[in-house]
């Protein structure tokens, strides 16, 4: 299908779910329980759907992506970008001309990292000892140390690693890749995020807007316990039986007056949408019964651990929904709930921070990487950790440091990429990136042309432009790219 | 010998006159040369060069690979150099061997331009320009006579019946009155009829039975609430900030109660955009129209560091642009912020004329009482202020000593390193240390509450005396006036501190620097700062100085560009650009409102694109219709209100939706023309509103601070700064959607799931999808559930306990019809075994409940 921006955003029936259909999924006791119906879930055949699978622009690396993004600003000295350099000129002024412009109050000395870094893998590729689980998968990495950013506010920063700019209002990375390649999965939503119990990232649900395109390709919020969806299920006032029976007389009632009113297609579409609705309400539960797993599968993620189960829930529910053909998940850790602490804004003290959350993704995200793998998926999924800004070289009073965009240090993984290779560098003291500079339109190229789409080619007409993800910019980072 | 051709190829010797400056003359000079240096970088000299720009040497002699220069041209750095265009591969060649061989140089450069080229700053637009339609001015145009009587009585039906008839489409018949009952309410006022009010018009047997009902809908105060709503869409309307803080905004209501007003009062389109635009400058600048500039001030607004990031101004300014662009004038305005607009004859200076006529702007809260009142406030606040300052000073004074103690004790907690910057005398510290201490000293704070656990008995007493005398005092503040959130001239520089602005060391704008104040007094003219024309959009690369102006496509006559006001507080540059808009000798603004009322009464705008009436904007379907629409309006004095009752008396407003042709669907499938009524799906507050009106629980009551309908926990997690009430669901919130609080970090849920567009963007034409989640929404959400069992208790009261008599009267209810002998043949059967609020909460599911037909 051309992309176009005529697409129509309507269900029809016609070859799709019939009223049999929905009498028959009526009848499925389990639908409505939490053991699901496995062959009911996996797809529906709908004729026209803003998320009918698409045909990418050439044959894609991944068919869909996890973001593993970390709120708050992960430090790269800290982390994946070793400086000895800081060791050496520990306590004194970060050597450079001009203003250091820092976040909070005013710029400190240089301040080596707190943790050690070693070599893992054939690769040696170096990794920090805050993420030694995440390490034992170097060779499947590829570490980018040169990603700069346009703002050092978190919000603005964080609408630029989700939309491009760091203005609200455009469409995020999910939304242009649900727009582009539709879902394999019409009972669940596409474009799937799962934040942190804490509270939601910097910047809230613009993170996951549709921007200027329509409503329909922002992210569906999936909570990380309870109901996934939002009015999923009817509230307990209401008898399920009686639900059943309200479904049944609407579609008696909407069919009476469709067929009053053959002109109008909508109306078709819209008894498709309240079948479609009435899958997802089976089928999303399902999709995120986590319990079904086994105990070595939960222990693989950290479900025995309070400290790494929130998270390693996440990654669980991401690998179940990728599994069921969701197009794009994003996850989120770190929460606005105290910012200092819930977060990994290590203005206070990098140490304490940043070994409390690492401790709580490492394993996690490990774990997903193992599990990925194991099950054949690992190949045809994109995994991209990130966060939002890098953070300074130097120190906020002596133990803390501030917010750096000049430079930060992501990681992608799957998708056949060659791993246990560090693309782009910063700068001695990892103040700047130096070398292979990566903007965030360059990220945005290369995830696209990983599942499958040139960057200059997928457009959004809009207000007389036809829109991109990258604006006019954007390249493919070539050692990503490679094969 | 064989020594030579043992050689590795020699790289031939780069003469710099003869390879290297004729690319640096043509490619560099231009923009890092005598007319600017951008990047502050000048290529006209080695000296300079070396000496770089803003982020460093141009080169690096000796070192191509270490060069900015050989980096940027050949892409190994971004941005990639020249921004005009990619140097060939040859002339990099030779840049980077120069380098390496030393970059040798010789004399002083200057820019060879090839043509002689218009200065940017002054490019005007040729005559041919105005070709496209829209930029010409709409002409006067007869109706066609068609020769068919029914048709032809009233222009709107005769330009379409012309049109049918060319098409060989057969128009519908006629809606039935119930119907047309309902499509009027809805329309006009966004609330369902009443089944009372379905049968006073359907019994209502006087000829003009239809134009009374159009009246008595445009004088209910309903009106304004719905039609208002569709102009706060291309404000941009919300009650928050946006971005991380999304702070309240609490006095921005009043521009939405400001604007649902003048819908109502028919306040005519011209009259309004003056007063949006400029009300300030107004000669009568009623409260009102102090309230009205809050249009302007609708941007969403980072709120924090503002001082330091001074190109957050560029942006609100870019939106303001972008604002009375699209939403005025139908023109993508803001592409030509950084180079000329690429398929329209909007040269960039148009977008730094029109910048320059905005650049005064200060936001401001506009007292809203009389000036005397206002001026004895600040006098009062600022008398109780000064008898607090000595008071407050001998507070401090006491503290003093203690508060030392306190900080000192909070030193000692910190690790070794940190106490031996912070106590080495500042004389000894190294150039860490002075860094180190230097942050902790400047952040430790120290609490009254830990300063009195210190204090000797008698200090604490004297400042409990003191403390208390401040209170006494504080008790004469007068209470707050009521403000208006709002925009007047000024000079931004000057802009006082709001939370978190004080400036991070070495930004902002050094205010020492100039002269001036933050709001002119008026005793001598105002004079707006200077505005700039910037390359590429880049603050940091000013063009010319920019005087005010318009966009040149679409004007006609030389308006002038400056009406400074009497009270010379501002520069009158909004009033000149506000009278260039609302003009006749604009040929868009009328065509662009035309086009707007058209689209919401007839589900598509005769323009499709309502935002866009430029080149990549869709043509019009119906052009002589829309040019005599818009001479219409401007000949009506711009009112509203004449063009809805022109609009509706047509007969193709009345036609019916559910009318079929295959043959008509031959030729028009998509029904362009017209041939039937559009039925359209509700919009998202139009839903909310329908639900509780039906159930007999709208709350009527208009205007004023916003509610918070209750949403979960979870929800209200996901986005926790700015505000969300905790209001109980009730009478409180059961509001007309209009009020519900829009905050920007967190849209209202039940909203965005019908397609609520973006709040941060100027929107006219909302998307219409249809997707499972609605259906998730209207099946299962708590409110929806609760306000149809409402329903169920209203249909019992009224139709009493016979089950065909409930059912009869949830349609008429619902859906202002009574149901079809099949339908309540299924009803009375459901009803059998299912409670009443069953049926109610299946008719507020229906399609029919959710569509306008």
């Amino acid at each position: 299908m051309a992309f176009t921006d005529r697409r129509k955003f309507l269900f029809e029936a016609g070859g799709g779910l019939s009223g049999v259909a929905l009498s028959w999924l009526l009848g499925q006791r389990g639908l409505l329980g939490a053991e699901g119906a496995p062959a009911a879930c996996a797809n529906a055949a709908v004729k026209d759907s803003p998320f009918l699978p698409r045909k990418p622009h050439f044959e894609p690396r991944a068919k869909a992506v996890i973001s593993l993004f970390m709120s708050g600003g992960v430090s790269q000295m800290d982390t994946f970008d070793p400086k000895p350099a800081l060791e050496k000129y520990a306590g004194q002024p970060l050597p450079v001309k001009g203003d250091i412009v820092v976040r909070q109050g005013h710029p400190g000395p240089l301040m080596p990292s707190p943790f050690t870094f070693k070599q893992y893998g054939q690769s040696g590729l170096p990794v920090s000892e805050l993420f030694p689980h995440v390490a034992s998968h170097a060779d499947e990495l590829a570490v980018i140390r040169s990603v700069v950013g346009r703002s050092n506010d978190h919000v603005m920063a964080h609408y630029e690693l989700a939309s491009g700019t760091v203005r609200m209002g455009a469409p995020s990375v999910g939304s242009w890749v649900t727009y582009g390649l539709g879902s394999e999965n019409q009972n669940l939503p596409a474009f799937v995020v799962v934040y942190d119990a804490r509270g939601g990232p910097f910047g809230g649900p613009s993170n996951w807007s549709a921007g200027y395109m329509p409503a329909a390709y922002q992210g569906t919020v999936f909570r990380s316990a309870g109901d996934p969806i939002m009015d999923l299920k009817p509230p307990a006032t209401v008898p399920g039986g009686q639900m059943k029976e309200r479904l049944a007389l609407l579609e008696k009632l909407n069919r009476l007056d469709a067929e009053k009113n053959p002109a109008n297609s909508e109306l078709a579409a819209r008894i498709t949408s309240y079948e479609l609705a009435y899958r997802m309400q089976g089928c999303a539960p399902q999709a995120v019964e986590i319990d079904s797993e086994s105990a070595a599968t939960k222990a693989l993620y950290g479900l025995d651990n309070p400290v790494t189960a929130p998270f390693g829930r996440q990654c669980l529910m991401a690998r179940r929904l990728v599994e069921r053909g969701v197009r794009f998940v994003q996850l989120y850790h770190g929460g606005l709930g105290i910012q200092n602490t819930d977060t990994w804004d290590a203005h206070g003290n990098v140490k304490e921070n940043h070994t409390q959350h690492a401790a709580e993704v490492d394993l996690p995200m490990a774990g997903l990487l193992t599990d990925l793998k194991a099950r054949g998926l690992l190949d045809e999924t994109l995994v991209v950790w990130q966060s939002e800004f890098g953070r300074m070289p130097i120190s906020q009073r002596g133990l803390g440091r501030d917010h750096n965009p000049g430079t930060m240090s992501i990681w992608m993984a799957g998708a056949k990429i060659k791993g246990g290779q560090a693309i782009g560098a910063s700068d001695e003291f990892g103040y700047k990136a130096e070398q292979q500079i990566v903007t965030t339109h360059d990220l945005h190229a290369t995830m696209l042309h990983l599942v499958g789409m040139d960057h200059t080619k997928l457009t959004y007409a809009y207000q007389g432009r036809q829109m991109r993800l990258t604006d006019v910019y954007g390249e493919v980072i070539p050692q990503i790219k490679a094969v | 010998m064989a020594v030579a051709t043992a050689l590795p190829a020699q790289t031939p010797t780069v003469s710099f006159d003869r390879d290297v400056k004729p690319v640096f003359e043509a490619r560099c000079v231009k923009c890092h040369g005598p007319k600017m240096q951008l990047g502050k970088l000048d290529m006209r000299t080695r000296e300079a060069a070396v000496a770089g720009g803003a982020h460093g040497p141009a080169f690096v002699a000796g070192n191509a690979e270490q060069s900015r220069l050989y980096r940027h041209v050949a892409g190994l750095e971004k941005p990639l150099m020249p921004m005009d265009g990619k140097l060939s591969e040859a002339e990099i060649g030779i840049l980077k061997d120069w380098i390496d061989q030393g970059a040798p140089w010789q004399g002083t450069l200057a820019e060879v331009v090839k043509k002689k080229e218009e200065a940017p700053e002054e490019r005007t637009v040729r005559a041919e320009a105005r070709q496209s339609w829209s930029f010409q001015l709409p002409k006067a145009q007869q109706p066609p006579v068609n020769g068919a009587a029914e048709w032809d009585a009233h222009p709107v039906d005769a330009f379409l019946y012309r049109t049918w008839r060319e098409k060989g489409l057969t128009p519908a018949p006629l809606a039935g009155r119930t119907t047309l009952a309902r499509r009027a309410y809805l329309d006009l006022i966004g609330l369902p009829p009443t089944p009372e009010q379905v049968k006073a018009f359907v019994e209502d047997g006087s000829p003009k039975a239809w134009e009374k009902l159009i009246d008595q809908l445009l004088a209910s105060p309903h009106y304004g609430e719905r039609w208002g709503r569709h102009w706060l869409d291309v404000a941009r309307y919300a009650d928050s900030n946006g971005y991380e803080h999304d702070f309240d905004r609490p006095n921005a209501w009043r521009y939405r109660d400001y604007v649902i007003a003048a819908f109502n009062k028919d306040t005519p389109f011209d009259e309004f955009l003056r007063e949006q635009i400029a009300g300030d400058e107004m000669e009568e600048a009623t409260s009102e129209r102090l309230i009205a500039t809050g249009f302007l001030r609708n941007y969403a607004k980072v709120g924090f560091r503002e001082k330091d990031n001074p190109q957050f101004r560029f942006d609100y300014l870019d939106d303001m642009i972008a604002t009375v662009g699209r939403g005025v004038i139908g023109l993508t305005v803001q592409c030509a912020r950084c180079h000329d607009h690429k398929f329209d004859p909007i040269p960039q200076r148009d977008y730094y004329a029109m910048q320059a006529s905005l650049w005064g702007y200060v936001e401001v809260d506009h007292p809203l009482v009389p000036k005397p009142e206002a001026d004895a406030y600040a006098t009062e606040v600022a008398e109780v202020e000064a008898k607090q300052k000595p008071l407050k000073a001998e507070v401090k004074e006491i503290e003093a000593p203690y508060a030392r103690q306190v900080r000192e004790s909070k030193y000692r907690k910190w690790p070794q390193h940190i106490q031996e910057a912070v106590f080495t005398p500042e004389e000894k510290r190294t150039p860490g240390q002075v860094l180190l201490a230097n942050q902790i000293i400047r952040t430790t704070g120290v609490s009254s509450a830990e300063i009195d656990r210190l204090m000797k008995p008698e200090d604490l007493k004297r400042k409990k005396e003191l403390l208390a005398k401040i209170a006494v005092i504080e008790k004469d503040r007068p209470k707050p006036i009521p403000v208006a959130m709002g925009i007047t001239d000024g000079d931004y520089r000057f802009t006082p501190d709001g939370a978190g602005d004080e400036p991070a060391p070495g930004k902002g704008i050094k205010r020492e620097a100039i002269e001036g104040a933050f709001l002119s007094d008026g005793t001598k003219p105002y004079i707006a700062p200077p505005a700039y024309f910037l390359h590429h959009g880049d603050a940091e690369s000013r063009g010319k100085e920019m005087q005010p102006g318009f966009v040149q496509v679409a004007s006609y006559s030389k308006l002038p560009v400056e009406l400074p006001p009497a009270h010379r507080r501002t520069s009158g540059r909004r009033m000149a650009l506000a009278n260039w808009l609302a003009s006749r000798d604009n040929p868009l603004t009328a065509r662009v409102m035309a086009n707007r009322i058209w689209h919401h009464h007839f589900g598509r705008g005769i323009v499709t694109t309502l935002d866009n009436f430029g080149k990549t904007g869709e043509a019009p379907t119906h052009p002589e219709l829309l040019d005599w629409l818009a001479v219409r309006f401007q000949d009506n004095g711009w009112s509203i209100k004449s063009m809805h009752r022109l609009v509706m008396t047509s007969r193709a407003y009345r036609m019916t939706s559910g009318f079929s042709s295959a043959a008509n669907e031959r030729v028009d499938a998509d029904n362009l023309y017209w041939w039937r009524y559009r039925a359209q799906r509700l919009e998202a507050e139009i839903v909310r509103d329908s639900i509780l009106h039906v159930a007999g629980t709208l709350n009527t009551k208009m205007g004023g601070q916003a509610v918070f309908p209750p949403l979960p926990e979870e929800t209200l997690k996901s986005m926790d700064k700015g505000i969300w009430l905790r209001q109980a669901d009730g009478e409180e919130t059961w509001r007309r959607s209009v009020y519900i609080y829009r905050k920007r970090g967190l849209p209202f849920p039940f909203f965005e799931v019908f397609d609520l567009p973006d709040q941060n963007i100027t929107c006219g034409r909302r998307n219409v999808s249809t997707v499972p989640t609605q259906a998730l929404t209207l099946l299962h959400n708590e409110f929806v559930i609760a306000q149809a069992a409402r329903l169920a208790d209203r249909v019992a009261s009224e139709a009493g306990s016979a089950k065909e008599a409930q059912v009869d009267r949830a349609y008429l209810l619902a859906l202002g019809r009574a149901p079809s002998e099949a339908e309540r043949r299924e009803g009375v059967a459901f009803l059998s075994e299912q409670p009443l609020q069953g049926l109610t909460h299946v008719l507020l599911n229906l399609n029919e409940f959710v569509y306008l037909r």
